[in-house]
């Protein structure tokens, strides 16, 4: 799954906003992983205001000259072409003045900076790019129209990710049962108590899931609906994670490389692909219909 | 792969919803809450017996678990005070014992809680205008019989009627009963699926019209998060009782587990999206003459009849530990 940016979110947002010269050049190699794609959303100063960000791209004859810095790019020390906006019309409301790109990583322009994070790794990175070129055919979904395009990767990062991670939380569940089991706490009623609840949630998430994939069978492409099932995987997925600490009990001090790194890692579940508290806003005013705050 | 209902079910869900959204209108719930000495009228109930409602757990006429969980979400979105869900329950578990003769035509009820005496049953629904009354016992077996007493409990619950009975045993209900058990948790989840889709959409109107300092309360985070909550939940609870429902036709071997987990799910569901509509409606919603409370009792008493959730959690921890 090297390339899973590509498949579940540019290949999907390609084939929605693209040219046909974009799906030619674009999808196979999205299917074959020969070119690893990445993601220039997010900046230090925008994050759940992902519409402020101040990435600049400007025209120059056939092409556009973008400088900014991006930030949580997972994969960019390794991706061909990165989903990237900018903004190209300043005078512009937020919204309306961004452009999608793809970028080609691979130019001078674009510097790539490993960010390491609380696990002491680094799977993400922070892109520094200072005069970038972009030709123009490279533009998804029209100038100045790119939030759209951005939302519809939005939509797939939720509805698809969250779809592969609920197996994930499947696995994990079964190993912590095991866990449960070596460590003499399988007649723990509280410990019992905390696994029926994530067993139930687990078979929640998996189900939710599936439904959300017949929705979007039905419709053609995910609904804002798909927020939910990745801020319910976040909270299942860290409440697992924590359960296994305790069970772990004074072990639980020691790195290890399967639950203590597990718990760690899972503290950003909430806040990665759109915070929990922005994806209750979007399911509270897009399938609620509440005012928008 | 289809995870939907499928186009007759669909009719059957949009079917019972107008039709119950009809008869009982939010002020006839109130009447027979309130002012009606049964509970519901034989008016009603002749209606849903020409509707075939009673018999649809009868073996012969009888349509599927997913279908009867579909009307029985609906009755809980409704709240209609009817002894229907009795009768379907003493006739899942007749019809597991092949005694589904014993209730045609009729009304029966289910009794599951014993009391403190010999031959006492707490917390009965619909017993006082039952004609057959399944016993269940603490063992999984059951009994029924027509010979009892029954003696009004008042219960938090105004909309279904509790009684306290004395039998004194009955004619004990042959073969393996646990499947109809496993049906009739899965039905009483399916209600509190619809009690909590009920206050969901009430809480959701009440905060788009709803105005303090000077914009409604659903633009404020601090109602509207609480408000996605309830669709994380009431959506979260459907969908287990659907797998439920599906597994007890189609996949028995799952049937036990996926029961436990939509009923505890299903409970704890239903209990808290109706404290937290309650919640988002402010003080106007504790007051007698709002209509929440009547969906946040039905709720609660779901929650504590049949099986309490953290009983079923100890069940899925039992099948899969």
């Amino acid at each position: 799954m090297a390339n899973v940016l590509g498949l579940a979110m540019g290949g999907p947002t390609v084939i929605a906003h693209g040219t046909d010269a974009q799906k030619e050049r674009h999808l196979a190699p999205i299917l074959s992983a020969e070119e690893i794609w990445c993601q220039g959303f997010s900046e230090p100063d925008s994050g759940s205001d992902l519409a402020s960000l101040k990435t600049r791209a400007v025209r120059d004859g056939d092409e556009w000259v973008v400088t900014g810095q991006k930030v949580w790019t997972t994969m960019a020390h390794q991706s061909k072409w990165c989903m990237l906006i900018a903004r190209t019309d300043p005078e512009a409301p937020k919204h309306r003045g961004l452009t999608y790109f793809l970028m080609d990583m691979e130019q001078d322009a674009v510097e790539v900076r490993p960010l390491v994070q609380i696990t002491g790794e680094a799977e993400f990175n922070e892109l520094f790019i200072e005069e970038a070129r972009i030709p123009h055919a490279n533009i998804v979904g029209g100038e100045n129209n790119g939030w759209p395009v951005a939302i519809t990767t939005l939509m797939h990062e939720r509805a698809g990710l969250a779809f592969a991670l609920q197996v994930q939380v499947q696995i994990a569940l079964r190993e912590l049962m095991a866990e449960v089991r070596e460590r003499g706490q399988a007649e723990d009623p509280i410990v019992r108590d905390r696994l029926g609840q994530l067993y139930i949630e687990a078979q929640v998430l998996r189900l939710n899931a599936f439904r959300g994939l017949t929705a979007t069978m039905k419709r053609g492409a995910p609904g804002p609906e798909g927020s939910l099932g990745k801020w319910h995987w976040a909270e299942v997925n860290q409440a697992l994670t924590e359960l296994a600490m305790d069970v772990a009990g004074p072990h639980a001090q020691l790195v290890d490389q399967t639950w203590t790194y597990r718990f760690l890692r899972a503290r950003a579940n909430s806040i990665e692909g759109g915070t929990t508290e922005i994806l209750k806003n979007i399911v509270a005013e897009r399938v609620l219909g509440l005012p928008r705050g | 792969m289809n995870f939907d209902l499928s186009e007759d079910q669909h009719t059957i869900k949009r079917t019972a919803r107008e039709f119950l959204a009809s008869r009982y209108k939010p002020e006839e719930v109130r009447r027979l809450a309130l002012e009606d000495e049964r509970g519901w009228t034989d008016a009603q109930w002749a209606e849903m017996a020409e509707l075939g409602w009673p018999q649809l757990v009868h073996p012969e006429h009888g349509l599927g678990t997913v279908e009867l969980v579909v009307v029985a979400e609906e009755l809980g979105y409704a709240l209609a005070p009817t002894p229907l869900q009795s009768t379907w329950m003493a006739g899942l578990a007749l019809a597991a014992g092949g005694q589904s003769a014993r209730l045609e035509g009729r009304r029966g009820a289910l009794a599951v809680w014993p009391g403190d005496a010999p031959g006492e049953w707490i917390a009965v629904p619909d017993a006082g205008t039952a004609d057959v009354l399944v016993l269940r016992d603490p063992g999984g077996g059951a009994s029924v019989t027509e010979d009892f007493s029954v003696e009004p409990a008042p219960g938090i619950d105004p909309t279904r009627r509790l009684f306290t009975v004395r039998a004194s045993g009955g004619e004990p209900l042959e073969g393996d009963l646990s499947r109809a058990w496993d049906q009739i948790l899965v039905m009483s989840a399916a209600e509190s699926v619809g009690v909590g889709e009920r206050a969901m959409h009430m809480a959701v109107a009440y905060a788009k019209e709803r105005k303090q300092f000077g914009r409604a309360i659903g633009s404020f985070q601090a109602v509207s998060h609480p408000c996605a909550q309830m669709l994380l939940e009431v959506e979260g609870a459907r969908s287990a009782v659907y797998w439920a429902a599906w597994a007890l036709d189609f996949e028995p071997e799952t049937g036990p587990l996926a029961a436990a987990c939509a009923k505890a799910y299903a409970s704890d569901a239903g209990a808290r999206v109706t404290r937290s509509a309650m919640q988002v409606h402010g003080g106007i919603a504790f007051t007698w003459e709002h209509d929440l409370h009547f969906l946040l009792k039905r709720a609660e008493a779901n929650a504590h009849a049949l099986g309490e959730a953290r009983s079923l959690r100890a069940r899925v921890a039992a099948l899969t530990l």
